[in-house]
Order: C-alpha cells, then structure tokens, then sequence
C-alpha cells in the first residue's frame, strides 16, 4: 500500500518531477565529477612532477671518496649487485638508470664523459630538447648524445663521429643527436655505460644509480626506506630538497580545490533543498487532501520522504555516472590522460543525494498543525 | 503606486523572500571568490614555484668547457672567463625587473682546507647581499631567494664576516673537525698554507653537489681565487608566464636568423614575461653571457601552472554553474510561494504584464542587493582563502562586482520568469483555490 501510493504518486506528477529530477541530476553530476576529480588530482600532478628529474640517488657511503673526484675501485658499486635490488623492489612506475662519469679528452680538451643507459636518458629528464634522434637501445654501443656547449666546443653536429680518449684507450661513437638540458649535463657527453665501462677499464662498475619516482613525498621516502634495507652498504638519498618543495606545492594546489570544491558543493545542496521545498509548497493540496481521508501527518510526510528519497537516489545514480564521464573528459582535456571512475564516488554521491532531497521536503511536517479544510482551500 | 506595491510587498514579509536572498548571497560570494582566486592564481603558484630554486642560468660565452662532475668544477682557476660583479645591478634595470625575483653569483674555487681532508672545493656566494641598482636604490638578493628549498641547520653567515658553512657530505665525513662553532682553515694550496680562518655557522643539505664543499661570502672565495669582483657562474629567479606559441615563436627566431617576428608579434613577446624574452633581456644588460634556462625547473612550471590555471578555471565554471542553478530555483520556488498573491492581484484586475513587471522588478532589486552583499561576504571569502592556501590574503577585484551584479540580476530573473509565466496562464479563481 506504501509503496504503491509512492509510485502513484511518482506517475501522477510527472511535469513537476522533470524540473526536480533535471536540478537532482545536474547536482549529483557536479558534485560526483568534482569528487572523482578531486580523488584523481593528486595522481595526475605527481605525474606532471616527473618533469623535474631524478628524485632519489643511489651513491657510495659519504665517508669513502666521492665516487666523481676518483675513479678508485672503493668509489664505485658493482653494477649488477645495485641494479638487481632496484629492479626487484621498484615497479614500473619507477624510472632508473646507473651513472658512470671519466675525464676523458677530445680533441685535446678535457670533457666529462657519461655512461648510462641511453634509453631511459629520456624518462630521467623529460624536459630535455634533442635536436637528432633519442637512442632507443641501451646496448648501442655504437651512438651518443651529446651536450649542447659541449657540441659548440667540439664542433660536432647530429651525425658526425667523436673520439674520446682515456688514459691510452680510446672509444669513438656518431653523434645522434644533441640535447639542450639547461644544465650541467649541457657540457657533457653521453655515451652507453657498456662503452664507457670499456673506454674507463672498470667493466661491471658504476658511479651512482639514478631514480624518478612517481608519487608524493611520502611514496619516495618509501621507496627509499625499501631500496636502503637491501643495499645497506650505499647511500640512498631522496633529494628531499626538491621532493618537499613538491609536496608544499601539491599540498597548496589541492588546498584550493578542495575549497572551491567544498563551496560548490554547499551551493548545489541548496539548489536541489529550493527544488525539493518548491516540490513540497506544490504538493500541500494533495496533504490536506489526504489528511482529510485520515492519513496521519507523519504518515504522509512519510509518502513523500520516500517519494524524493527515491528520486534522490535515482537522481544520484544518474548523475554520478555523467559526473564520472564529466572529470573522464576534464582528465583528458586537462592533463592529456583520462581521470579513472573512482567507485567511492557512486555511494558517496547517490547517499548525499538521497539525505540531501529528504532534507529538502522536511519543511512539510510543518504542515501537521494546520488544519486539512484550510489546506485544502488553499491559504 | 507600483513602487508602493514593491516596498510594501518588500517591507512586509521579508521572511519570504529569505531564501532567495540567502541562496543569491551564498552564490554570488561564491562566484567572486571563486573568480578571484581564479585571477590570482597563476600569479600566486608561479610564485610558489620559485620554491624550485632558480630558472636561469647565467654564464660567460667565451668560457671553455667546464669539466663539471657532480658540481665539481676540475678545470684549473686561472682557466675559463669571469663575469663581474660589478655589473648585476643591471638585472634590475631591465623591462622585467619586478620579475627578478632575485638572483645568486657563484664562484667555485679549489681550496686547500686542512680540516676537510686537504683539497676541498670552497663556493663563493651571496646569503643576504645588498646589490646596488642604477637607479641609485639597492636590491637585497642571494641564496635566501634563489635557493629556499636548501635545509640549514645551524644560521647562514654574514655576507661580510669571516664565517662559512659547509655542505652536509663534507661534514658527515669528518664528523669530529667540522661542527658548528668550531673554526676552519682556508687557504690557496697546501704551499701557500691557510689564508683564512672561518667560523662554521651552519651546516647545509642541498641535495645538489654543494653537499660536498663549504660555502663562504664570495668576497673571501674572491680573494683566494684572486679574482677580485668576479664570479662564474649567475642563478636567476624570476616570475614567468607559461609558454605558448609566440614565446615559443620568439625563442626559436633567437636562434634562427630564418624567422622573423613581425614587429607587433615582437612587441608582444619582449613585453610579455616569458622566460625567453627575461633572457633575452638579461643578454642584453649582460653582454657577452649565455643566458640558459634551466628546462627541469622552467619546463615543470610551465606545465603545471598551464594545467592548473585550466583545471581552477572549469572548477570556477562549475562554480558560477551551480551558483546559478541555487539561485534561479530558490527564485522559482519563491515566485511559486507567492502564487495565491499572483491570483489575488489578477482577481482585482491586474494584467499579466502588471504583474510580471511587478514581481520581476522585486526580484531584480533583490538581486542587486544580494549580489552586492555576496560580492562583499565573497572578497571576504576570497582573503580568507588566499591566506590560507597562499599565505597572503587575495585583494578584491572590483572589476568583478559589475559582473557579478549582472549575473545574478540575470539569473534570477530568468529563474522567476519561468514559473511566473506559469502562474499568469492559469486563471485567478483556480489559483486562489490553491490549485
């Protein structure tokens, strides 16, 4: 009986309800796409983040040698040892190359030679500008990059061959391309650690393991915590420097989101509280009328908490879909990657909605003093 | 008459028209404050950014190539050039000046310093320096701008004192001599012997190669480097604008004699605070440098202010939508309230447009009213916001409150114009029977 005269009523004001389900949808729409936004945000801004380069380092103990100053065997960490233990506790959000430097000579002129893994040069610093083409093995032996004071001093341009000489050895590679870093790197070659560990005579040797973690302060500090247990004879330092101003950043950016979002929020609330009040005044001739058939007050008020909870929660559904769909677009417009539908947000919404329409119709119990005849006469 | 009937309608039952009033102030504050963070904000995250350290870099063109591990400059002293100190207060006499945020020199000098070991490398630089501008006004600057995100444990030294810190590595390794408090020996080389005495006063972590060396006031770096009034190499920090297609426009035609700005695009790059056309500027004051912009960091800015500066911007959209939508449907269910005084009026004889014209001017009037009390409650909203995100307060922007007005005089007209047609198509007698 409830629920039939529940539906009954649904069917009989299908005109009004459009105007209440069309405010219902919309601010479950707003709300559920700022929420899944919001809960999103913080991945998306750590990604962009990457951009500033390495943010933990991997390097011998403070107290020996610096590993740049000497090529001494104490300086240095056994590359397959290192680079196990890296692999193994980071996942593939977590880019890493190992890092060899040499003194070597072109020319005559002194240049700092770099081995690395030529491949990841690329994710490590994002932001670099090649002119020629990124190296996509790490076992070309044959190709390097170089720097751009360092192509100016050499004269080298994309495609021309570079002699390196170290001690009595000497190495030689063709430029593929010539990269504008803004830093120092600007005055050095890069070449692929295999080359460099041959031209230096120190095969299986490394200077420092470079990390870029995605993430917050609080995932490096982890990771770093992870990657010092199992290397305890090395350093593992976070650039704490860089992640903290980081995290103050993504801290105050995510502040005034949540603050926009909080006030956007309180307004959408009073819409849809306005739409359900309007829907109650309009609704007073169908309580007297049923007061005087000897509904109790409670009774009917009960009818229409029921109706608009109803609607509410249908409403939410709705608009928590559009929502999701709504910061889905916002993603990819925004941060060239979709924002993925949290299911947090399903719930959260479709309850806020559902409290949000019965608070909405309260008013109604109001009318429990006032007498059926002079409600239905309409005062 | 008609005014009458609005005072009269407005002064009588004000509780009515509560709702209205309540939802247009909350809207409308929220719409200003919403706009003007929204107009801030690039300003204000771009300078927050400057927590990343410097964006430029300053060194001379004809050095030859530094042989740079780690920070570590291995090149001898007396090989590559110098820049003078002389010339930085220049930085501040350029179009952009008000984006120099500040600026760092740095001399890098192989020392002999007993207590770390022997050769260790000593860094000239600026803690707090006053550097006298042109104009005749001077401009404090140093590694207290340029460089925030450095940790110091201890205090920095003054500029002008024998005292010194040193890198946190360097003090890790050698733990019982290097303390703060205790003094150390400076000197040119082992044969010359120690120049200097140095009180420690801090100790610093970079994260940077500066771990490993001990900073000193450049002054003292100068004279052991005995390059009086010079330095190597310049950081920068300035305010910029994210790129776009003319900064990049502008860029490439530095580089390349083949493009050519036409003189409007140039006007417009060289007056618009791009990092390119900052360097550029500052090339001009300091001829016979190369001006680098450090990518990482100016890169990284770029993207994030770009994207942040959309996201807030469709957030405020979402904000002026629901402000909206609170507005027009407490104005719909105020009109639908009043709709028996709607059939009263017509059953004495009012036209529609009578009553129209009536009910829609008392709307407007509470609209302007609301929108200008929510442009007040919303800079407020706005100061709040902006301290506690920013940590300075948001000035108002009184060039929103016509905006403002104009929104919610629209918005609540339209949400009253749509139940009020309602109420004037059916008949008084059936309106006044409430139904």
């Amino acid at each position: 009986m409830f629920w039939r005269l529940v539906f009954q009523l649904l069917r009989g004001n299908s005109g009004r309800l459009t105007v209440a389900i069309l405010a219902l949808v919309s601010g479950a729409a707003v709300i559920s796409g700022l929420l899944n936004l919001e809960l999103g945000v913080e991945y998306q801004l750590t990604q962009q983040f990457r951009t500033l380069g390495a943010n933990v380092v991997i390097a011998p103990k403070a107290d020996q040698p610096a590993p740049e100053s000497a090529l001494g065997d104490s300086a240095l960490m056994n590359e397959d040892a290192v680079l196990n233990s890296v692999g193994q506790i980071t996942g593939p959000s977590v880019w890493f190359a190992p890092f060899a430097y040499v003194i070597a000579r072109a020319n005559d002129a002194p240049v700092v030679a770099v081995g690395t893994w030529l491949d990841q040069v690329r994710n490590l610093d994002p932001t670099w500008k090649l002119e020629g083409n990124w190296i996509s093995s790490r076992d070309d032996l044959e190709q390097c990059l170089v720097g751009r004071n360092a192509a100016k001093q050499l004269h080298l341009v994309t495609g021309r061959r570079l002699r390196l000489q170290y001690l009595s050895r000497t190495a030689e590679c063709s430029v593929a391309g010539i990269f504008d870093s803004g830093a120092a790197e600007d005055n050095q070659v890069f070449m692929s650690l295999r080359a460099l560990q041959t031209l230096a005579d120190l095969p299986g040797k490394i200077s420092l393991v470079q990390l870029n973690v995605s993430g917050g302060p609080k995932v490096i500090a982890k990771v770093a915590g992870q990657l010092s247990e199992v290397l305890p004879q090395f350093q593992v330092r976070p650039i704490r420097e860089v992640t903290e101003a980081q995290g103050a950043l993504l801290g105050r950016i995510r502040l005034l989101i949540v603050t926009m979002i909080v006030l956007i929020l309180i307004l959408t609330v009073l819409c849809v509280v306005a739409t359900m009040a309007a829907l109650a005044i309009e609704r007073r001739a169908d309580i007297g009328l049923m007061k005087a058939l000897g509904g109790s007050i409670s009774r009917i008020v009960g009818f229409f908490v029921a109706e608009v909870g109803l609607l509410g929660a249908a409403g939410g559904l709705i608009g928590a879909i559009m929502g999701v769909a709504l910061s889905y677009w916002m993603g990819v417009r925004v941060f060239d990657t979709p924002i993925p539908p949290r299911w947090e947000v399903f719930p959260v919404t479709i309850l806020l909605m559902t409290i949000v329409a019965m608070a909405g119709v309260l008013p109604l119990r109001m009318l429990g003093e006032v007498k059926p005849a002079i409600m239905l006469r309409g005062d | 008459m008609f005014t009458r009937l609005i005072g009269e309608s407005l002064s009588r039952n004000p509780r009515r028209k509560l709702l209205t009033a309540a939802a247009l102030v909350a809207g409308m504050a929220v719409a200003t404050a919403t706009l003007t963070i929204a107009l801030e904000v690039g300003d204000r995250l771009a300078h927050e950014f400057r927590s990343f350290g410097a964006n430029l870099l300053v060194t001379p063109q004809s050095d030859t190539l530094p042989v740079e591990i780690g920070g570590v400059d291995y090149r001898p002293v007396d090989e590559g050039a110098y820049l003078n100190e002389a010339d930085l207060g220049k930085l501040k006499t350029i179009f952009w000046r008000h984006n120099i945020e500040g600026f760092t020199p740095f001399l890098d000098v192989p020392a002999f310093v007993p207590e770390a070991g022997g050769v260790a490398t000593v860094v000239g630089t600026w803690y707090q320096h006053d550097v006298p501008v042109p104009d005749g006004t001077t401009f404090k600057t140093g590694v207290s701008i340029t460089h925030p995100s450095w940790k110091m444990d201890g205090r920095w030294f003054h500029d002008s004192a024998d005292e010194c810190v040193v890198g946190s590595a360097l003090a890790a390794k050698f733990p019982t001599e290097i303390k703060i408090g205790k003094t150390i020996a400076v000197g040119r080389d082992e044969k010359s012997g120690p120049a200097r005495t140095l009180l420690i006063t801090g100790i610093v972590s970079t994260g940077d190669a500066e771990d490993r060396t001990v900073l000193v006031p450049l002054s003292i770096a100068q004279n052991l480097s005995h390059h009086p009034g010079q330095f190597r190499s310049l950081f920068v920090s300035a305010l910029t604008k994210p790129a776009d297609a003319l900064a990049e426009r502008g860029e490439m035609a530095l580089n390349d004699q083949n493009i050519q700005l036409t003189p409007t695009e140039y006007d417009r790059w060289f007056c618009s605070p791009y990092i390119s056309s900052i360097s550029y500027q500052i090339k001009t004051v300091l001829p016979g440098t190369d001006v680098r912009t450090i990518r990482r960091v100016a890169e990284t800015e770029g993207r994030v202010l770009s994207r942040v500066g959309t996201l807030l911007w469709i957030v405020t959209l979402a904000a002026l939508i629901a402000a909206a939508l609170a507005v027009a449907a407490t104005s719909a269910t105020t009109v639908l309230e009043r709709r028996s005084e709607i059939g009263l009026m017509k059953a004495l004889g009012a036209g529609n447009s009578t009553v129209t014209g009536l009910f829609l001017l008392e709307q407007l009037l509470l609209a302007l009213a609301g929108g200008a009390v929510g442009f007040i409650v919303g800079a407020a909203l706005a100061r709040i916001l902006g301290s506690s995100v920013f940590g300075t307060p948001a000035s108002p922007q009184f060039i929103l409150l016509p905006i403002i007005l104009g929104l919610a005089a629209v918005v609540a007209l339209v949400g009253s114009l749509i139940p009020l047609r309602r109420a004037a198509h059916l008949r008084p007698a059936l309106i006044l029977r409430g139904q």
